[in-house]
């Protein structure tokens, strides 16, 4: 080996030596003895980047069924939506799946008030979404413990936030359809079918009525679509759909969305 | 003492380790590199975007899907719940915490090295820097020479101290440079978050500042370079006590990897955090990450390594200069 390789090993390691010590220092100033700084608890808006005219954008709002839970192939709704539309059209999609599993229209309200929801909501052309699934059988407690008082007062604050959810997307971008998915009624096949499906009867008719207050948000039904085979198109959990009840879904939502020439 | 440290250095490159460990360091940063030029891809082909605002929301909404499914560990829910809340403060401040680039793909290399890959490397090196002397008996013809033998173990610990800075430095030049080729070199000056504070679940923010990148970077190196310096001294130490070196390189094996393994399993152990291999990941505090047990900071981690670390720089001069060598 050549002394001078050693010479220079050795004095490069002292220098990055040096170095590291140094940070360390610098480190330990910056860690400890750093004060808070005003500057950043500010809101900084967002710029909004280029859009691109060609590409179409969907937003996907709400709970578990958007989400997709019970499909094993973990698309949902939106995935088989989106495998429609890419037949239709050419144009490039992009998605942005926003549900939360197990979202009530209480936290569906306060998360479309944050920024980058917002910015993606305003880049929108179509929105999907599923709220009030949760709200009404709070996993299926509800309906076991039945209460006609206790279930009014969940649809009064469902109502309400929904009219609020429907505003807030309309005052961010009033060019994009919204599709609002209705509730199906997953307890069917149960006892007290008569009175459940009643019930969620009521519910999608209150959604559907909020939905005509405002222009271009489309309430789908998918009541029907479970009524008479329920239990084929429910996943395990017998309460979320399986793939078939998300295709049966996703068919039924694509078939709404037509691209005609010149605009969608 | 210059030249004793100097012929020291010489055994170290002439051993050809320090060739191997950048040997090391290249493959893995090549495999990494590749790994992450897929994930990239990936994510842009399945979002449809390269915008990183909206795949930062989408990671937002995953993490909060995980969250809501039941039987998810107690730990990791904690670790989620503050990422969280940290990545939504990224998105808040519109700042992306992983803009593409060499030093973004370095500060994670540096970040996922330093509890494991990086001791790892330390070991290599560090483990027969006496125990060689030792079992191939050259350490008699060391010490008759006229030097004081806390000379000749003092130039040995320099030697290991430069060679610790010397890998931490082809740790950083390898990645940059190879990742780069990739990612681009571009990237230094890109602001980042520091100075997150975790009380239980909570992300405290009232400490958070902006540093650029290559500072953050600076800071981070420096912390693998401390961690190393620990791992070199206790190797160090292994090797004054142990005359074979692999029964050394075993030793300090079991323990990095038991740190490894504790510290994902340990929040309930109080008194592991006090063991130095739990408090490896330096890094973790700057990024902000939920540490393996509530209550460990950066101060207290700092302070248990350097204990450890001063206890085994004493034990292994006590025991060279007191030892009967025969």
């Amino acid at each position: 080996m050549n002394m001078n390789a050693v010479k220079i090993i050795a004095l490069v390691s002292l220098i990055a030596g040096g170095c590291w010590l140094f940070g360390l220092g610098l480190t330990v100033y910056d860690q400890f003895f750093h004060g808070p700084t005003a500057s950043l608890s500010k809101e900084i808006k967002p710029k909004e980047t280029a859009v691109n005219e060609q590409q179409l954008h969907l937003v996907a709002l709400g709970d578990s069924l958007t989400r997709g839970t019970g499909d094993e192939t973990g698309k949902g709704y939106v995935g088989y939506t989106l495998d429609a539309l890419r037949k239709k059209t050419k144009r490039p999609i992009q998605v942005t799946n926003l549900a939360i599993k197990g979202q009530q229209s209480t936290q569906l309200v306060t998360q479309i008030q944050k920024v980058e929801v917002q910015r993606q909501l305003r880049q929108a052309d179509f929105v999907f979404m599923t709220i009030g699934g949760n709200d009404l059988f709070q996993g299926g407690e509800a309906l076991r413990n039945f209460s006609r008082a206790r279930i009014d007062e969940a649809k009064k604050v469902y109502l309400k936030n929904l009219d609020s959810v429907f505003r807030t997307i309309r005052a961010i971008n009033p060019r994009a359809v919204v599709f609002y998915i209705g509730l199906y009624n997953p307890f069917n096949q149960l006892n007290n079918a008569k009175m459940t499906s009643a019930i969620v009867r009521e519910w999608n008719y209150a959604s559907a009525e909020v939905a005509a207050r405002y222009p271009n948000i489309i309430a789908v039904p998918t009541y029907d679509l479970f009524e008479l085979h329920v239990n084929d198109y429910l996943y395990s959990d017998q309460f979320h759909p399986n793939k078939e009840g998300y295709k049966l879904i996703g068919e039924r939502v694509a078939s709404l969305i037509s691209f005609s020439k010149g605009g969608k | 003492m210059t030249n004793l440290v100097y012929n020291e250095m010489l055994k170290v490159v002439r051993k050809k380790r320090l060739l191997i460990v950048a040997s090391i360091i290249a493959v893995l940063v090549a495999l990494f590199t590749y790994a992450q030029f897929r994930h990239v891809q990936d994510v842009q082909k399945r979002l449809g975007t390269s915008d990183w605002r909206t795949q930062l929301q989408q990671q937002i909404i995953d993490t909060q899907n995980r969250l809501n499914s039941s039987g998810l560990a107690e730990e990791w829910r904690k670790f989620l719940q503050i990422r969280l809340q940290q990545q939504q403060y990224y998105l808040d401040h519109d700042i992306n915490p992983s803009a593409p680039g060499a030093p973004t793909f370095m500060r994670m290399f540096v970040e996922n090295s330093i509890e494991l890959f990086l001791p790892l490397m330390i070991m290599v090196v560090v483990a027969d820097l006496v125990s060689s002397e030792a079992s191939g008996g050259t350490i008699k013809l060391l010490l008759t020479r006229p030097v004081k033998r806390w000379k000749v173990l003092l130039s040995k610990y320099i030697a290991m101290l430069l060679s610790v800075s010397f890998i931490v430095l082809l740790l950083a030049l390898l990645s940059y440079l190879i990742s780069g080729a990739v990612f681009g070199y571009g990237g230094w000056n890109l602001p980042l978050l520091t100075g997150f504070t975790i009380n239980g679940e909570e992300l405290n923010t009232t400490n958070v500042h902006l540093i650029a990148q290559w500072k953050y970077l600076l800071v981070e190196l420096s912390l693998a370079w401390f961690v190393s310096v620990v791992v070199g001294t206790l190797t160090f130490m292994l090797s004054v006590l142990m005359r074979s070196t692999a029964a050394v390189m075993g030793v300090m094996l079991a323990a990095l990897i038991s740190g490894a393994i504790l510290s994902s399993m340990v929040s309930s152990w109080q008194s592991a955090k006090y063991l130095f291999m739990v408090n490896l990941s330096l890094t973790d505090y700057i990024s902000g990450t939920a540490p393996p047990i509530t209550g460990m900071t950066l101060g207290f981690s700092m302070s248990v390594l350097a204990v450890w670390g001063l206890v085994a720089l004493f034990v292994s001069f006590i025991v060279f200069t007191k030892r009967d060598v025969y």
